[in-house]
């Protein structure tokens, strides 16, 4: 599908690179549809882009790379309304936090984006228990 | 809103099968008691906020003027996936 972006001009994202976020994200509430596209050919970053809203993107990264005890332990009403059937079959994004004037890039630990890669239906949960930071620095 | 007064060991319910107990109440601190199903996610106000906050933060909007080329940094391999 073809969606316009302010930052990378018109996207043609296939159909299953669009994700679900039935709840937004917190304090997003109406950005429910995002397309992944890869950041910097890693595999590891990518940009999710408002399907919605052509001004709205984050950068995320699949958190294990850089913190590789970082453990999401999610909550039964979460899986519940994920649809998660098997682990496999779940990817888990934090939102990145660029503070330019520091040259700091942080993670969101706390506030997880989980998806159901077969439904492609996500979810931000919050690890309320867990202790996790919502900036957590990205060390090389 | 809706504002009820509750003295220690008194409940009030929501829908059909939240129940929300006074447990304590000590000078300004409440301490409650949530029966929820485990479908229903309780959580203190303040983490929300603060994810709230951090996803401002973190939302590259119109006003952001953001480096495509910005450099990320390489995790050192192996990056295993885990959960």
């Amino acid at each position: 599908m073809l969606i316009s972006s302010d930052r990378f001009g018109d996207l043609e994202v296939a159909e299953e690179r669009v994700l679900m976020f039935p709840d937004g994200l917190l304090g997003f509430p109406d950005a429910r549809r995002f397309a992944m596209v890869d950041s910097h050919d890693t595999g590891m970053y990518f940009w999710l882009q408002s399907v919605d809203d052509p001004a709205l993107a984050f950068l995320s990264v699949v958190p294990w790379a850089f913190f590789p005890d970082y453990t999401v332990e999610l909550p039964d009403a979460e899986e519940k309304a994920l649809g998660i059937r098997s682990e496999e079959d779940v990817l888990v994004l934090c939102l990145l936090t660029v503070q330019r004037d520091r040259g700091l890039i942080t993670a969101n630990l706390l506030g997880p984006l989980v998806v159901n890669t077969v439904d492609r239906v996500g979810r931000q949960v919050v690890l309320a228990e867990s202790g996790y930071p919502v900036r957590a620095p990205l060390a090389a | 809103m809706l504002v009820l007064t509750r003295r220690a060991n008194q409940s009030i319910v929501i829908g059909h099968d939240v129940v929300v107990t006074v447990l304590e109440v000590r000078g300004d601190q409440v301490r409650l008691g949530i029966k929820a199903p485990r479908e229903v996610t309780v959580h203190r106000e303040e983490v929300y906020a603060e994810i709230q906050r951090e996803n401002r933060q973190a939302a590259i909007g119109p006003e952001v003027a953001f480096d495509m080329d910005l450099p990320l940094p390489t995790p050192r391999p192996p990056a295993k996936p885990s959960s």
